[in-house]
């Protein structure tokens, strides 16, 4: 009886224990994602510091190659942030391309160290005229 | 006029299942009282066998011979599409897939059927009501809002723009059509993916069918797990061979050189598999000791439910945003039918299993149903962690509007250190008796091993890496497989001993007598190199980027590389961009390799595709950052060992279907107790 009583209070503990870590790191370990606009007028409850993710186009002309990063500015249509990339340049990196970004905020530029292409699930050709979807 | 037959068949499926579940349930309840009544059950699982048999052919009918009338084909297939990826366009999109499901339930459907002949209880005949259910579900789904022949009524001349439900409609059809995404057409792997998967999926269905059975007519006992044990293992094969090769395609096709990345869909895989195998575990300890009889009951009901989840994740759109799960009707119907089968089950469960299950009391912890149990534990946490993490976003925009993404971090810190747990559970686990452990016994059994995972551990740490979990992982994996080995060498060579025969043909003998408990040994076996492979790769990769001009040679990884010439080709969709890589060890020319990147239309983001060679060490994985007139940019990664865990996958899977073989062994014991009685 003591034997089963404590196996079930083992048992309990461990789910318990997974509870509170799968609790914590929900809190810690969850990405904001935003596009420029949303970032800009939420800049004040991101800190500098603060990671999020930064979804948008990266506006034609605006990669420059620094020894260190890359930078390039990523767009929404309705505001632009500029973006400095300190990791590897994702495959195909080009102008015009929906990219995401990973980071956070330093000052007016937006500080990334990590970055991936965002593809839509269609891979066909798009129709004329046809915005890329969120 | 495919349209029509494709329907027709549809509508009789539909129409057997009703027919099926009607019948099933009266001859259930017939049964259960004793009556001696027959009813025809034939004629309708002939229906939905037919209509599925004959839906699936005309589907691909129309992809093989270009029939562009259908929507589906309008919108999803290209003459331009090669053998086999034609047939496999039937599904690589929604319709399509719910076709393929239709199928593999049907075939479930008329093994079942199968099953109540041979045996004409009730056990099967309520099954058989229930696989009925299911049907109607899906051949609904079908006719409704997931209709594969619809037909088109508005094309241009590449694709069909509009279509409608109704096959005498007008019909505009296109003169080509834009073809199944590329991705798909790559590599054979993802040809094959999809039914392997399905066959995992559905086959969860039979033992959950058995399982509402044996609860709605208050049938005891484990009869109904013994019936179903060859199916489960069947579907749980399957399911390991679907993930093992969609992980193996992604490494091979996707250009960022994993197999894994905690995604919803690929979730979506894991969760039932992570619960079907604690049902595999759980339901020997039901058949051996009578204990965890309510626990088999929620473990079958939960692996059925996340495979409705899983559907309902992969293919609502509710992953893209949860806002545009609503764009079509089918991910409402999806979710509602997920909760019809919660509430019902949970239900009947709730107010019925008092009277189907008993608990014997557990002697003790230390004991093989103990480390059963832990192994439950371990597993159902890992599911409900993964369940979480996949759930979580969606919530939470549902309820707030924000948008969030889980992403590795959660997953690592929770089921890296539940992985441990269960290898640790599972060495210890195997070589523990049943009832009451010895500790001497057991701690003679591990001592070896466990010096010969440590000593690995010391070597691995001198010669190669210092990194924690690579060591950690070979201790492990050294340690679950010395354990097997060892413990298969001490019974052989006690039998030699005792009958003068050589330790080969012992070996042999003590495999064939216990043939259930060596399989499972060998997927153990195969899950130690699984974690081996996953330690390797994750934590020993190097990463180099290079800059390189036509002729540059640079070294990486003990080759050398030179850049020959960039080379470009176009395809009916897509031009494709590439470099000419040749390899070389020791001078001698190794390959050729040509990382690429695919573009389609006037669309600036380009595809890349990486170029892979294999060897003992481990893969070279290249992919394509930029290529223009001066040179190239290069990313050049390494996968250390990477086909331990390809080789794991394969001997998990093995395993598996090694083990839906020992019901010959049985009955042959059965017959010749029949024989001798």
């Amino acid at each position: 009886m003591t034997h089963r009583r404590f196996v079930l209070i083992g048992a309990v503990g461990v789910v318990a224990l997974v509870v509170v870590l799968m609790v914590n790191s929900l809190s810690s370990g969850v990405t904001y994602y935003l596009y420029p606009s949303e970032a800009v007028a939420q800049r004040e409850q991101f800190a500098d510091g603060t990671r999020f993710r930064l979804a948008g186009t990266v506006m034609e002309g605006s990669i420059v190659e620094s020894g260190s990063a890359t930078s390039f500015v990523v767009s929404d249509g309705a505001a632009e942030i500029p973006v400095d990339l300190m990791g590897r340049v994702p495959p195909l990196f080009a102008d015009g391309v929906p990219v995401l970004v990973e980071g956070t905020w330093d000052g007016e530029r937006f500080t990334a160290d990590e970055a991936v292409i965002r593809h839509d699930e269609n891979y066909s050709i798009p129709e004329e005229g046809g915005a890329f979807e969120s | 006029m495919l349209a029509f037959v494709g329907l027709a068949a549809l509508l009789a499926s539909l129409v057997g299942a009703g027919w099926l579940a009607v019948v099933g349930a009266k001859a259930a309840v017939a049964s259960k009282r004793g009556e001696a009544a027959t009813f025809d059950l034939r004629t309708p699982t002939l229906m939905i066998v037919g209509g599925a048999v004959a839906s699936m052919a005309v589907l691909e009918a129309a992809l093989i011979f270009d029939d562009f009338s259908l929507a589906y084909v309008g919108t999803n297939h290209a003459r331009a599409t090669p053998f086999p990826f034609n047939i496999a366009t039937a599904w690589s999109a929604l319709e399509g897939s719910i076709v393929l499901w239709g199928l593999v339930l049907a075939t479930f459907t008329w093994l079942v059927w199968r099953d109540h002949e041979r045996r004409r209880d009730t056990l099967s005949a309520g099954a058989l009501a229930v696989m009925g259910l299911v049907g109607i579900f899906f051949f609904g789904l079908m006719l409704t809002v997931a209709n594969p022949f619809e037909v088109c009524i508005e094309a241009v001349a590449d694709r069909c723009l509009a279509s409608s439900p109704w096959p005498w409609s007008p019909i505009q059809a296109p003169a080509d059509g834009p073809g199944p995404n590329p991705l798909l057409q790559n590599h054979i792997l993802m040809a094959v993916h999809p039914p392997l998967l399905y066959i995992g999926y559905v086959g969860l269905t039979t033992p959950f069918a058995y399982a509402i059975s044996a609860l709605a007519l208050t049938l005891p006992g484990p009869e109904w797990l013994r019936r179903t044990r060859r199916w489960t293992l069947v579907a749980w094969s399957f399911l390991t061979l679907g993930i093992l090769f969609g992980g193996w395609w992604a490494y091979e096709v996707l250009s960022w050189g994993g197999y894994w990345a905690w995604d919803p869909v690929e979730n979506a895989s894991l969760m039932p598999w992570l619960v079907a195998t604690a049902f595999i575990h759980s339901s020997l300890v039901q058949q051996r000791r009578g204990m965890l009889q309510a626990w088999n009951f929620v473990l079958v009901i939960s692996a059925f439910a996340l495979t409705i989840l899983g559907t309902f994740l992969t293919r609502s759109g509710t992953i893209t945003s949860v806002h545009s799960f609503t764009q079509s009707a089918i991910g409402p119907v999806l979710l509602g039918f997920l909760v019809l089968v919660l509430a019902g089950s949970f239900a009947l469960f709730a107010t019925r299993s008092h009277l189907v299950a008993s608990a014997p009391r557990l002697d003790s912890f230390w004991s093989r149903e103990g480390s059963f149990l832990a192994n439950n534990l371990i597993l159902t946490v890992f599911a409900l962690v993964v369940l979480v993490g996949t759930i979580y976003p969606l919530v939470l925009e549902a309820f707030t509007g924000t948008q969030v993404g889980v992403g590795k971090p959660f997953y690592n810190r929770l089921t890296v250190p539940l992985s441990f747990a269960l290898l640790l559970t599972m060495g210890l686990g195997s070589v523990t008796p049943w009832r009451h452990a010895s500790g001497p016994l057991v701690w003679s059994r591990i001592r070896g091993p466990l010096q010969a995972g440590l000593a690995a551990g010391l070597v691995t740490a001198v010669v190669g890496t210092r990194i924690g979990w690579v060591v950690v992982a070979v201790v492990a994996s050294v340690f679950v497989i010395g354990v097997i080995v060892r413990h298969l060498f001490e019974l052989a060579s006690r039998r030699s001993r005792a009958t003068r025969r050589g330790l080969f043909a012992e070996v042999l003998h003590v495999l064939r007598g216990d043939q259930g408990y060596w399989a499972g040994q060998v997927s153990h076996v195969g899950v130690a190199l699984v974690a081996l492979g996953l330690a390797f790769t994750a934590n020993l990769s190097v990463h180099e980027t290079f800059d390189l001009a036509p002729g540059e040679t640079f070294d990486f990884a003990g080759y050398e590389m030179t850049y020959r010439a960039p080379f470009q080709r176009t395809e009916p969709s897509r031009t494709v961009v590439g470099a000419n890589i040749e390899v070389r060890s020791d001078g001698q020319l190794v390959g050729e390799l040509q990382p690429r990147a695919n573009h389609f239309g006037s669309d600036p983001t380009g595809i890349p595709s990486p170029a892979v060679l294999s060897g003992w060490g481990g893969d070279v994985y290249l992919m394509l950052i930029n290529i223009d007139n001066t040179g190239i940019r290069l990313e050049a990664n390494t996968s250390p060992f990477i086909w331990v865990l390809w080789l794991g996958g394969l001997v998990v899977a093995a395993g598996g279907f090694w083990a839906t073989q020992v019901r010959r062994a049985e009955r042959k014991a059965e017959a010749l107790e029949a024989a001798n009685a």
